[in-house]
């Protein structure tokens, strides 16, 4: 099985990346254990893909160093560095089957027909594309299309899968089903992966470690659920999470409910209390804006004087749209977060 | 369904009108008369069936342009294609000054035959041009051009490949800008150095444009007439009597009509056979999306 190659380390030092005057990335460092399933997640124009493309040796860094297994590699060539990428296009080539764009680095490689037809074998058979294989990229699906520029990274035996956004042009339903087959695949393979997302869903299922970026440099990096429940930076509590955190003026809670050096208290949806129980933090009178029923539960979208909230609800138990309710939140799912946007609690 | 009248025929009109005019008329009148002795000025025409046709297929003089034709093919299809493909891959791989590059390589088009012819007059001139003056420079004795019947072809194929190839390259760069930039970096990814990023990812992308602009060029050759008209007028010693060129003296100079119009035809026709021979020779290497 191609599950035989094994990941290595990948080190980003001090990686900075200019075009022209615009600083994409600002003296960013990263490490990735070898057999590591890292994310780099952020919103567009964070610079994460600019730092996948450094990993690849698509670009090259103004100043800093990559290294992959312990070596330097900014200069080496994107074929020596034993990485794979599987691009959000698919990148296909067109004019090829798909036996022959899954055979194209073998047979540059110079290898042998039979380990040629081997390794194809294997990754058409983990893929499940037996019946595609003298099909063209044009006849195929988008679902087939990903699977099949994953097995053209998978035949080369990478050390290292670099995948850029490769699931954000399929649709939602299989869009879950391909997140899950990755999964499996890395968890076969153990390689060192590196994924470029900007859906933080995609982040939390995939990762053993999640980098979230804004502007170029990396806000935090942890477990996923480490950096959903322990967020750095308020940025980072409203990235992740869907729906994402609600802030307030932290003077909007009640005196001493806050601490002192406290500009903005966020807390999530799901820790809004709107059922008539009170919790301990009294938010205080809302009206229901709009209810966005997802089946078992819904979205309740409110109107705290002049900010707005999301809770959870039950489907069953949402209170009606202009409905006037209390809310509240339990002060252990309270986060603090100073003028900056640092956590201070 | 409704009808839809006369107004598709009346906006068509426009488009149908000079065509039928200047197109499908004269090509049924070339077709009538290659069948008629003609008498010059006279527009009395006798019927003669495939004479014209049976005097073309034994004429030494016919054969001997026909080889002209395909010697100047030679010279001037093939350099245009592959030099305007390797200016376009230039310019695209080169952003400096690419805008300027773009416009000095595209010049050439835009300028008449007739301006173009003139201007190589100049340049091939044996004593004053400045052909000669660079050779002499580096110590090379230049020949007459256009007056010596070994140089007079190629000279007029140079001229030929100046003024057309930068046609050619417009074509290929919007070719090549179709080409999706992470299939060559995936390429890259894949071990293809630049060479076989180009082999086996950019030209088979490109390989429609590559196509047309060939079939293009190839009738480009076949019909070239201002500049051989005005750079040597067919000669020194007929080494410059193309196909076309032959046909307008003998239409224009001799006024044989009916056998000018029957040369017109048979042109038609090889063009035709060049065009499709490349069709079905292109049929496997085209790749379309």
């Amino acid at each position: 099985m191609t599950g035989t190659s094994h990941g290595v380390g990948v080190e980003l030092d001090k990686v900075q990346k200019r075009f022209g005057a615009a600083t994409i990335l600002h003296e960013l460092s990263l490490s990735v254990n070898p057999g590591e399933f890292m994310v780099l997640v952020g919103p567009s124009g964070c610079g994460k893909s600019t730092a996948l493309r450094l990993v690849a040796g698509l670009e090259e860094p103004t100043a800093g160093t990559v290294s992959i297994g312990g070596r330097v590699v900014n200069d080496v060539d994107p074929k020596d560095r034993g990485v794979a990428m599987v691009f959000q296009s698919y990148a296909l080539y067109p004019h090829m089957s798909v036996r022959e764009n899954l055979a194209f680095s073998l047979k540059l490689a110079g290898l042998a027909k039979s380990t040629i037809e081997e390794r194809v074998r294997e990754a058409v058979r983990a893929l499940s594309l037996e019946e595609h294989l003298d099909r063209r990229p044009s006849q195929l699906s988008g679902g087939q299309k990903q699977r099949v520029a994953m097995g053209r990274a998978m035949v080369r035996h990478p050390k290292v899968f670099l995948f850029d956004e490769p699931l954000s042009n399929l649709d939602a339903q299989l869009r879950v089903k391909m997140r899950a087959e990755i999964s499996l695949l890395h968890r076969k393979l153990r390689s060192t992966a590196i994924y470029v997302t900007h859906d933080q869903v995609e982040a939390m299922t995939l990762a053993d470690r999640i980098a979230v970026m804004r502007g170029g440099r990396i806000e935090q990096v942890g477990p996923p659920l480490e950096v959903f429940h322990q967020p750095k930076t308020q940025f980072v509590a409203s990235f992740i999470g869907t729906p994402s955190m609600n802030f307030v003026p932290a003077d909007l809670l009640p005196r001493g409910a806050a601490p002192a050096s406290a500009k903005t208290a966020g807390f999530r949806p799901e820790s809004v209390r709107i059922d008539g129980k009170a919790a301990g933090v009294a938010l205080g009178a809302a009206s229901v804006a709009l209810i966005e029923p997802l089946g078992t539960g819904a979205h309740v979208h409110l109107r705290l004087g002049e900010h707005a909230l999301t809770a959870e609800a039950r489907a069953d138990a949402a209170p009606a749209a202009g409905k006037k309710v209390e809310a509240s939140v339990e002060a252990k799912d309270l986060f603090f977060f100073d003028a900056e946007g640092a956590r201070v609690a | 369904m409704r009808r839809a009248g006369a107004l598709p025929w009346l906006l068509l009109l426009p488009a149908l009108l000079p065509l039928c005019a200047f197109i499908v008329y004269p090509a049924l009148e070339s077709l009538r008369l290659s069948l008629h002795e003609v008498a010059p000025f006279s527009g009395r025409a006798a019927f003669v069936g495939l004479e014209n046709y049976r005097l073309l297929a034994g004429s030494p003089e016919y054969a001997h342009c026909a080889r002209v034709s395909l010697l100047f093919l030679v010279y001037t299809a093939a350099p245009s294609v592959l030099i305007g493909l390797g200016v376009a891959l230039a310019l695209d791989a080169n952003p400096f000054f690419s805008g300027l590059l773009r416009t000095l390589f595209v010049l050439p088009v835009s300028i008449s035959s007739a301006m173009a012819a003139m201007l190589w007059i100049f340049l091939y001139n044996p004593t004053a041009g400045y052909l000669n003056r660079i050779l002499e420079l580096a110590g090379i004795a230049g020949p007459n051009w256009l007056g010596d019947p070994r140089w007079a072809l190629p000279a007029v194929a140079i001229a030929t490949v100046w003024k057309e190839f930068g046609f050619n390259v417009i074509f290929f760069l919007a070719g090549l800008a179709s080409v999706p930039p992470e299939l060559t970096e995936a390429a890259r990814l894949d071990g293809a150095g630049p060479w076989a990023r180009f082999r086996h990812v950019t030209l088979p992308i490109l390989s429609p444009t590559l196509f047309f602009v060939t079939v293009v060029s190839v009738i480009n050759s076949f019909q070239s007439f201002g500049q051989i008209h005005i750079l040597t007028g067919g000669g020194p010693a007929g080494r410059t009597d193309t196909l076309v060129y032959n046909l307008y003296r003998d239409a224009f100079v001799h006024f044989r009509t009916g056998y000018a119009s029957a040369q017109a035809v048979v042109l038609f026709v090889i063009i035709l056979a060049a065009t499709a021979i490349q069709f079905r020779l292109a049929q496997r290497r085209v790749h379309y999306g």
